[in-house]
């Protein structure tokens, strides 16, 4: 157990240069591949902010939550998810889409799931930048606090990472695993409170205190949280100790597991193509 | 340090077979079938040895082994040296020009961002591009690609050098010019195992060969009497008629196939999911 987490940590590290390279490459065609470029990177999610804007600020006229306009409210947790989304659905792929690297010269596999969610990150940043804007023009001006986000993002980043090295893995093994994800993101997003807040379980009754339960150990539920805190509330980052604990453990394990696996099949992916 | 570069005791590379479903028969065991089989020798420090066999023999998987990116199943296997393997189009990026290629290949092959800018001009010159150099690859021709993939790959400074039918493509003046450079390469004393189809190019630039036939070595010595013994082969097999060959065919597979394999608790579940 100690060994593949040692062995890992230290092919990712000792491949930082490998890791940064890849993503910025990828990243690079990506912007190539379209005639505007790293205008899309702005584009899309500006998009897709106005269609929720448009949905669930004009059309359905949702109540403010804790005092917060709804749109606001909802649009800390939905980066999260604008993050989070293509990091678990990517990362599945991550093994998997390098087929013809891996097969044709050696290649430290177990840094796959980094590049992934590296590049993702770049998205991110873009989209963060969108949404100060967004805040300002809602009179919602940065304050000391934002600087949690660093520490949020770098949680997320740990959370992607693990499932990813997981869930590519499997994907070697079987396929199915990224067609079961692809199904089921939609799921996930309405099981994180992200477009309904989680005081619509407020009830004590055992069923809601389960589901209350499930949500707030859900690691990306910890996230969103963190996010909202930083952006709306003006709540520091060591808020909630319990969901944090259960966040990094659930990270923990999920981490231990993934190095467990990267090692055990770290010869055997050419074979599984 | 000793004097051997490679060195094979006994190796065998097995490869997992889909069941066959011919409807009638329901066989629950996933066939084992030898890549290699039972593989020794040793190849001396600097020298070219060029490796021969017909298509399926297992030469490409032999390659993927010595280049350290599959694993062998059974046997030892002694590597002195970093070991790289020839690839050409791996790793290429369409969308990239020839210029942003060749640092995405170094990185993807490892290299430092200094090692790069210490390569790059010698690739430059090496492959020939002119202006494509700031064109994205997908407007290259396949000879144009190939020059690319093969001058990155031609810069590095392995010590075990492994070309798996790289010279294949691209015209014979760039062969030539590729043919040359590796000669440097052998008089800096590496050592190159060379695959290929073609029994001159084996020939001219090899001084050992090894004729791999049905996952078994065959021969390995001189390369004037392998070179010989395989092209008689290749003629005796031509000569036969259909129905013979196929005889031959069955009798190989047969031979390839793993009896009473011994098996793991978690490979048979592997298998199951696997089908």
């Amino acid at each position: 157990m100690l060994k593949s987490i040692k062995y890992v940590l230290k092919e990712n590290f000792t491949n930082l240069f490998r890791i940064y390279s890849i993503s910025k490459y990828e990243l690079l065609s990506d912007i190539r591949d379209s005639r505007l470029g790293i205008f899309w990177n702005f584009a899309n999610p500006l998009i897709q902010i106005l269609t929720y804007y448009f949905v669930f600020g004009l059309v359905m006229n949702r109540k403010d939550v804790d005092g917060i306009p709804f749109i606001q409210w909802m649009l800390a947790g939905m980066v999260v998810w604008f993050f989070i989304n293509p990091c678990i659905t990517q990362g599945a792929n991550a093994i998997f889409s390098k087929t013809g690297v891996i097969t044709k010269m050696k290649f430290p596999v177990s840094v796959l799931p980094a590049t992934v969610v590296l590049k993702e990150l770049f998205n991110h940043a873009c989209i963060l930048l969108l949404m100060i804007i967004f805040y300002c023009t809602q009179g919602v001006y940065p304050s000391i606090e934002w600087l949690g986000i660093i520490y949020y993002c770098f949680a997320a980043c740990c959370f992607a990472v693990s499932l990813a090295m997981i869930t590519s893995v499997l994907n070697m093994i079987a396929r199915d695993t990224r067609k079961l994800i692809l199904a089921c993101m939609r799921l996930i997003l309405y099981l994180t409170p992200i477009l309904w807040p989680i005081s619509r379980f407020s009830e004590q009754t055992l069923l809601f205190d389960i589901i209350r339960f499930v949500m707030k150990i859900n690691p990306i539920y910890y996230i969103v949280c963190g996010y909202r805190d930083c952006f709306l509330y003006h709540l520091g980052f060591m808020h909630y100790w319990k969901q944090m604990l259960a966040f990094w453990g659930i990270t923990g394990i999920l981490f231990v597991v993934g190095c467990y696996m990267m090692y055990k099949f770290k010869h055997k992916f050419i074979d599984m193509i | 340090m000793e004097n051997y570069a490679i060195k094979f005791e006994n190796v065998s590379k097995i490869y997992k077979l889909k069941k066959k479903n011919d409807g009638n028969t329901k066989s629950s065991e996933t066939k084992r079938f030898y890549a290699l089989k039972n593989i020794s020798f040793e190849i001396p420090q600097g020298e070219v040895v060029g490796i021969l066999g017909t298509n399926g023999s297992g030469k490409s998987t032999l390659s993927l082994i010595l280049a350290g990116i599959s694993e062998i199943d059974e046997g030892v296997m002694h590597i002195n040296g970093e070991q790289s393997l020839v690839a050409i189009n791996t790793g290429l990026n369409k969308q990239l020009t020839g210029l942003e290629n060749i640092n995405v290949k170094g990185a993807l092959l490892g290299l430092s961002k200094k090692q790069i800018q210490e390569i790059i001009d010698g690739v430059i010159e090496f492959a020939e591009l002119g202006d494509f150099l700031y064109q994205p690859v997908k407007k290259y021709s396949s000879g144009m690609k190939s020059r690319l993939g093969f001058s990155i790959s031609l810069y590095l400074n392995p010590d075990i050098i492994i070309v798996d039918e790289a010279l294949s493509v691209g015209d014979k003046g760039f062969a030539q010019k590729c043919i040359n450079k590796m000669n440097e390469l052998k008089d800096e004393g590496k050592t190159i195992i060379f695959i290929s189809h073609s029994l001159p190019q084996v020939r001219n630039f090899c001084q050992t060969a090894m004729w791999i036939e049905g996952g078994m070595l065959k021969e390995y010595g001189e390369v004037g009497e392998v070179c010989d013994h395989y092209g008689e082969y290749v003629d005796y097999y031509n000569s036969l008629t259909n129905k013979e060959k196929a005889k031959i065919r069955d009798n190989k597979f047969k031979k390839r196939i793993v009896q009473n394999p011994q098996i793991g608790f978690w490979e048979k579940v592997l298998d199951r999911i696997k089908g």
